[in-house]
């Protein structure tokens, strides 16, 4: 596992590849990117997470040089990328579109960057053919673009943008035009041939799920700033605000007012309901605005109240959604908010114990949860 | 027979507007030079039934094929029509595809009326914007007028009545017919493919050549035929704009009808020139359709 | 040929309607009437006139020869007149309904007999000379005070066409005038239908023939009157109506005519009415109206040609009847030559030389 062990962003002698340094890029009155300062090192496979119009498509088009910041710098091994124009540079794109040149091979396509650089013929049929094998794309040399499928079109184009042996990689949405088996099948052969490139990646998408999968880290944005740059695991258990939690996968978020006793914090959320318990990352002060967020497969769902549970609430099952592995629970409880509850569907639904209109009880220790200030 | 109907209106609608009216001049090439009303013989009436029709049939001959192969204007009037043609549809892509491409990377609220603009022309009468062609170019013409004011030249150009103003009318009159293809070629075009082969090591110049211009080929052929194919046998702008020298088959095929009154030859210079259309009409199709099929 | 597309394209739109009793429709030369005549017989006769114009002998000749043009009148050459009666395409005019046949010329009557015998089937409207027009100035400033204005040898001579080539020079496009003249001026039967004679003024137009700037038989009109070109073999009215244009102009061009010293070529213009005339009565009635005296006066006053109208000769005014170049002295018309129709054997000769000379091939 050799995934676990790399963190170079917890070595503070490591030089990172690329580094923003309070970069702001505005277009018109729009500000698309807002000071922002990131550290993203060698081998890495970052993602750029966020909705659309967040940001994430114009930091990649300023590292592959279509765009240029308006203010502050961008580094690539230490050097100021800024006057270097895109052809120059020691970074490739792999367009969302693909963008393969219709009017050539599949073989040409490959080729065409390598054929821009003068290399040697030899050199550039041996280059070609290594990276149809590591795409798998050997017996589709000689077709056209359109002549073969979509998945295979997404890997000529990683081909094509691997072939030059780039410092960087950019992904722009690479596999957002698959379905989604095809996506799920494909993340993991763009981790594989990461890995045996070695080639920093950095990948922009809206898809949290792929973000999570395929990256080292991934750095969550919404309008031009990075709410939080983490490892995928840290991103899910440890949000840094309610914005981030409910942006990845599924979560209940309640608001009330924090009431610190101890090393434990004691949530009023709403009048004749128990408190809740958790337990901070952080100070909060007496009557405090506190968002408690928690996934729903961290609430347990059960007829009688579960004994020596830190947090018990009483509530009605509303609706179940059955997906198969799991079902997703919603519960509403007396003040009409509604909380969702995952459990895994170990037992046949026949067995099933509740249903529709049935009183149950939510439980979940004091850890669980998350408290965010915001 | 519904789908009977639907397929039988454009093949009557050939058979109505290009097929007959071809045999009918295929019919009067194969016959002979009269002085009667029409001016040739024989004249098929049906009245004399199947006897009648075969006496037609033994009259007709290919006498005037023969007599085309015999005087050199001929086929020289086919070779300088197809040079002009060629010529006129090189600087045609020449002046037309800057112009396409302008369009194509103008802003998108722009497009529309570029492309307005470049329709406009038709809205007035083909023969009234050739004929302004002739007040521009002649010697005392606004264009010898102000190259003089401002000094360029001291003695008028001589452009009109020759081969330079069919160019100019050729290219003026027909520019349309090569934008627009090309426009909807280049309009097309992916921008992300251009920024792909920046991204890959392309200058912006190399990019033009190696990703727009193969993509814009297509237009190019279509509006190279679009030009090419009405100017051979053009006659209209050679007569107005052209000089005595000014030698096309749309002017000999005008001679033959009208100062030789020599309808079955002038039917028959006809029937060559449409041979020879149907080559270039021929790849035309060809090419769109390889084009269909290239677009999946 | 200019002005023939128009009408070409005028017409199709025309034969596409039907003829109704009402109307009349007459076919004839570009700038060949005064247009209040038009009026004047729609006011007389209560009869609408259409009145179409083309350019050329050829374009009425096609039309004849493809049959129902939709034409009442219209208004053919000598020559052409000749083989179009022969192909069967007109009428034979009908006296008692031409009153005023009596007000026509005998001396013009007598030449055009040798195209329409008996003037049976046409009526004369205007004739006159083909010659040569210059302006004086730019062809003095080229070939000196003494340039031979009033000979063929200005024309036919490639020493003075080199000189008056810069300035630019006209021809007629109509072979079966510019033949001719070529033949007077070397001196043999101008009427030649002997194809070794008409090789003859083929060889003196291939050596002239690179100093013209054009072969065209309308555009001569503007070009001398503009001053943008110097000379022009052309037809006697339509050069005076140049040279009226730019006196009026004031533009310093002064035109002059001559019909050549070697001999010009008389024509006549007959009306005539095609055999397929949709209203030939109200035809009929035109042409009476045309051979009214006071009305052909007219016409004549505005288009300076000669008409074969001997009634009418006393109310032209001066510069009509006066002007020799309209109506020659007796001495003149002697010299005059008048042609008939190539057979069709000697016609395609001739336009594959006319074809030869214009563009070299």
């Amino acid at each position: 596992m050799a995934l676990d062990v790399f963190a170079p962003w917890d070595n503070p002698d490591a030089k990172p590849l690329i580094q923003f340094k309070n970069v702001t890029k505005r277009f018109g009155d729009f500000t698309a990117i807002d000071d922002l300062t990131v550290d993203i090192f060698e081998s890495e496979f970052f993602a750029l997470l966020g909705p659309s119009g967040c940001g994430k498509t114009t930091m990649m088009r300023m590292l592959a040089g279509f765009e240029t910041p308006t203010e502050g710098t961008i580094r690539l091994a230490g050097e100021d990328i800024a006057p270097i124009p895109p052809n120059k540079r020691a970074v490739n794109m792999m367009f969302q579109s693909y963008a393969l040149f219709p009017h050539l091979t599949i073989w040409d396509n490959i080729a065409f960057g390598l054929k821009r650089d003068r290399m040697p013929k030899g050199e550039i049929e041996a280059r070609v053919d290594e990276m149809l094998r590591l795409t798998r794309m050997e017996q589709f040399a000689k077709r056209k673009p359109h002549q073969v499928s979509g998945g295979q079109r997404q890997r000529v184009a990683l081909a094509r943008s691997l072939a030059k042996a780039p410092k960087l990689l950019l992904l722009d949405e690479p596999l957002g035009a698959l379905d989604k088996k095809l996506r799920q099948e494909t993340q993991f052969e763009l981790m594989d041939i990461q890995e045996k490139t070695g080639t920093t990646f950095v990948i922009v998408t809206h898809d949290q799920e792929e973000a999570m999968t395929v990256a080292s880290r991934v750095a969550v944005m919404d309008h031009g700033k990075i709410v939080q740059v983490s490892t995928p695991d840290a991103i899910y258990e440890t949000p840094n605000s309610t914005y981030v939690a409910d942006f990845i996968g599924d979560v209940n978020l309640i608001q009330g007012k924090a009431d610190p006793k101890g090393d434990k914090i004691y949530i009023a959320w709403a009048e004749g309901q128990p408190e809740i318990v958790g337990t901070p990352m952080s100070d909060f002060s007496h009557g405090q605005d506190v968002h408690f967020a928690i996934r729903p497969e961290k609430v347990s769902i059960s007829a009688d109240k579960p004994e020596g549970a830190a947090n018990a609430i009483k509530g009605k099952v509303l609706d179940i959604a059955y997906l198969g592995n799991i079902s997703t629970y919603h519960v509403e409880l007396p003040g009409g908010q509604v909380i969702k509850a995952q459990t895994a569907n170990n037992r046949r639904i026949s067995r099933r114990s509740f249903t529709w209109e049935d009183d149950v009880w939510l439980s979940f220790t004091d850890t669980a949860g998350v408290l965010l200030e915001r | 027979m519904r789908r009977f109907t639907l397929i039988a209106i454009p093949y009557a609608w050939l058979l109505a507007l290009f097929l007959v009216p071809f045999l009918i001049v295929f019919k009067i090439s194969l016959s002979d030079l009269a002085m009667a009303i029409p001016p040739y013989t024989p004249n098929l009436d049906l009245s004399t039934g199947w006897a009648g029709f075969k006496d037609f049939l033994s009259q007709l001959d290919f006498e005037n094929f023969i007599w085309l192969t015999q005087d050199d204007l001929y086929w020289k009037a086919y070779l300088s029509s197809a040079k002009i043609a060629a010529i006129s549809t090189i600087l045609t892509i020449i002046v037309g595809f800057p112009i396409a491409y302008g369009m194509a990377r103008a802003p998108e609220e722009w497009r529309a009326t570029l492309l307005m603009l470049v329709i406009l022309p038709f809205w007035t009468s083909f023969l009234i914007r050739v004929y302004s062609w002739m007040g521009i170019l002649s010697q005392e013409g606004y264009l010898n007028q102000f190259l003089m004011s401002i000094g360029v030249i001291s003695e008028p150009l001589i452009i009109l009545n020759t081969n330079i103003a069919v160019y100019i009318g050729i290219v003026y009159t027909y520019l349309p017919f090569m934008i627009l293809p090309i426009y909807a070629a280049l309009e097309k075009l992916d921008e992300s493919l251009l920024e792909a082969a920046e991204d890959l090591g392309c200058s912006r110049m190399s990019a033009f050549w190696l990703i727009t211009v193969p993509l814009s080929k297509q237009g190019v052929i279509a509006g190279s035929f679009l030009v090419f194919i009405p100017t051979l046998g053009e006659f209209v702008i050679p007569s107005l704009l052209g000089g005595s020298k000014t030698l096309m088959i749309g002017k000999v095929l005008w001679e033959e009808f009208f100062s030789n009154r020599d309808w079955p030859v002038a039917s028959a210079v006809a029937v060559v020139l449409l041979l020879i259309l149907i080559i270039p009409i021929i790849l035309f199709q060809r090419n769109e359709q390889k084009q269909r099929e290239a677009e999946g | 040929m200019n002005k023939t597309l128009v009408t070409l394209t005028a017409s199709v739109a025309l034969c596409a309607m039907a003829a109704s009793a009402e109307e009349v429709r007459v076919y004839n030369w570009s700038d060949y009437i005064d247009e209040d005549l038009l009026t004047k017989f729609e006011e007389e006769t209560g009869i609408k006139l259409i009145y179409d114009v083309f350019d050329s002998n050829d374009v009425l000749e096609t039309k004849m020869l493809a049959g129902n043009s939709g034409y009442d009148v219209v208004v053919p050459s000598g020559t052409f007149l000749q083989r179009q009666i022969s192909a069967g395409a007109f009428q034979k005019l009908d006296e008692a309904q031409l009153s005023n046949k009596g007000n026509m010329w005998g001396v013009i009557e007598d030449r055009t007999a040798k195209y329409d015998p008996d003037n049976a089937y046409s009526i004369n409207y205007m004739w006159g000379t083909t010659g040569i027009g210059v302006n004086l100035a730019k062809v003095q400033e080229a070939l000196g005070e003494d340039a031979p204005i009033t000979s063929l040898d200005l024309v036919f001579n490639p020493e003075n066409m080199e000189k008056l080539a810069d300035c630019g020079v006209h021809f007629l496009d109509a072979a079966d005038e510019i033949i001719p003249a070529v033949l007077a001026y070397l001196g043999e039967e101008p009427d030649s239908h002997d194809t070794d004679v008409i090789a003859k003024a083929e060889a003196v137009l291939a050596g002239v023939s690179p100093y013209v700037q054009k072969f065209h038989s309308s555009e001569y009109i503007n070009g001398l009157a503009n001053g943008d070109i110097c000379v022009a073999i052309g037809w006697s009215g339509d050069i005076l109506q140049a040279r009226d244009r730019a006196a009026e102009a004031e533009n310093g061009v002064e035109i002059a005519y001559n019909a050549p010293s070697e001999g010009a070529l008389m024509w006549f213009d007959q009306m005539a009415i095609p055999v397929d005339a949709p209203n030939a009565e109200a035809a009929h009635k035109f042409l009476n109206f045309i051979m009214d005296a006071e009305n052909m006066a007219a016409a004549s006053n505005y288009v300076y040609y000669a008409n074969g109208n001997e009634a009418s000769q006393p109310m032209l005014e001066e510069d009509v009847i006066g002007d020799p170049a309209i109506y020659p002295d007796a001495a003149t018309l002697e010299n005059l030559y008048t042609t008939s129709p190539y057979p069709p054997k000697t016609q395609r000769i001739v336009t594959r030389m006319w074809t030869k000379i214009k563009s070299g091939i």
